[in-house]
């Protein structure tokens, strides 16, 4: 067994090598980034709204909110939601999740949504971004959105769509309910900015390009949404040029050179 | 007849041993990493001793679990074979910086947050993945998996997987990016990350 590997791996020098030579190629697109300088120009307006008005706003209602008002908020927003989450269970044929969903929303109506009674259920969310990526529309070139930030023209249409097929969006018009459209929207903004905080704090300081990582864990992200938070199966590029460098007990020349 | 029950019987002998090490590799990984966090936790825990000094124990302590080069080399990617061996061995040495300051300054953070390690399998030939999760007294935990390189002395960790992001990957697109906007230069990457581990240093 032992000298078997050593001649599998004696082998596979060679085939790793022509492997690392021929997905350098490939590499050079990673980005997929077409619109980069407008991006980027987006991207330093958001920046600038955030550090003025979003995160302030998000911090103080991190700090100040009692714990119990906040899960309250989550919780309703979450209700509101059920909608549009189960018509993309639906849509993407997830029978077993549009069941969840359905049974959370009934439960919860209890509790006027506002207190999650339904935790034997674990919440899920969903969206249209997500219907299309599992229908398999690629996801397209990186897009920074103006206010709602790293986007793609999958997900731009997934936002529009669901805004759209929203019946809580049409109860709201018909009944000229504006501060719950208004008020809805800003307490999405709010709570999401909330939950990463900690995690934009860290990117920042400790990124050499922002944007860069940024658009990176944009993708990776969204790609963990899509498969359900599924196992994550190795990334290709491990493939292509990782194993070279972390099987190999002595590197190989074609990798140190 | 005889031949094939010799080769049989020293095919068993030789195959045995490896297969039980094989399945002794996962629950080996988990402790590995158990230890690890454990370790970190203490040495970044310990307020008592002074800044400089816990991080030169952070930093030893990182060396021994990380392979730090084989990161290095892969975030770098495709470019490490267009750097010079002088801005080869300058960049290994800026990115352990940059690695050991990023952790240090999460794990400064601490307050009282738990490792749960769940599972661990083989993802390749010498590669192995442990999951975990980081229990946080507010908010629900949060995903954290290693992946992990078997090697003759033990075990190295050669990614971290928070909440289903690569660290290696998105530093290795970050990297390519800031070196595409240097002129495609890998001097570039090399000053952005002498003012980056600067910085960091004086907080």
């Amino acid at each position: 067994m032992a000298r078997a590997r050593s001649l599998m791996s004696r082998l596979a020098a060679p085939l790793v090598a022509a492997a690392l030579l021929s997905g350098c190629a490939s590499m050079n697109d990673e980005a997929r980034d077409p619109f980069e300088p407008l991006n980027r120009h987006i991207f330093a307006v958001n920046q600038a709204i955030d550090v003025a008005l979003v995160r302030p706003i998000a911090s103080t209602y991190r700090e100040v909110m009692p714990a119990e008002i906040k899960k309250a908020v989550n919780n309703f927003l979450n209700y509101l939601k059920s909608p549009v989450i189960l018509a993309n269970d639906l849509l993407q044929g997830e029978w077993k999740r549009a069941g969840e969903t359905t049974e959370r929303f009934f439960y919860n109506t209890l509790a006027l949504g506002l207190v999650d009674v339904a935790t034997h259920i674990p919440f899920h969310d969903e969206d249209f971004g997500q219907t299309l990526a599992v229908w398999g529309i690629a996801e397209g070139p990186y897009l920074v959105l103006p206010l709602i930030g790293p986007s793609n023209p999958r997900d731009g249409i997934g936002i529009a769509v669901d805004w759209f097929i929203d019946p809580v969006y049409w109860i709201s018009v018909n009944n000229q309910w504006d501060g719950l459209i208004y008020g809805r929207t800003a307490a999405r903004v709010i709570t999401a900015r909330v939950d990463t905080i900690p995690a934009t704090d860290d990117l920042e300081r400790t990124s050499l390009d922002y944007y860069a990582a940024i658009r990176d864990i944009y993708r990776q992200r969204r790609a963990d949404e899509i498969r359900n938070r599924a196992t994550r199966p190795t990334p290709r590029v491990f493939f292509d040029q990782y194993r070279a460098l972390i099987i190999q007990e002595q590197p190989q020349p074609a990798v140190t050179n | 007849m005889l031949d094939r029950r010799l080769f049989l019987a020293s095919a068993a002998a030789f195959c045995l041993p490896a297969l039980s090490a094989r399945a002794a590799a996962p629950e080996a990984a988990k402790t590995f990493v158990r230890g690890l966090a454990n370790e970190a936790i203490e040495v970044m825990g310990n307020k008592g001793s002074a800044g400089p000094e816990r991080l030169a124990k952070f930093r030893e302590l990182f060396k021994r679990g990380f392979d730090v080069d084989a990161i290095g080399r892969f975030v770098l990617g495709r470019y490490w074979r267009d750097a010079t061996e002088a801005e080869q061995q300058e960049y290994l040495r800026l990115f352990e910086d940059l690695i050991v300051h990023t952790y240090a300054g999460r794990f400064s953070e601490y307050s009282g947050e738990t490792l749960t390690v769940l599972d661990a399998r083989p993802e390749d030939d010498r590669v192995l993945l442990v999951t975990s999760q980081v229990n946080r007294t507010a908010g629900p935990p949060i995903r954290l998996d290693w992946r992990i390189a078997e090697r003759e002395g033990g075990f190295k960790i050669v990614d971290v997987v928070i909440e289903a992001v690569s660290m290696s990957v998105t530093q290795r697109s970050e990297f390519a990016s800031v070196i595409q906007r240097g002129g495609g230069k890998v001097a570039s990457l090399l000053t952005a990350l002498r003012d980056k581990t600067k910085n960091m240093q004086t907080r």
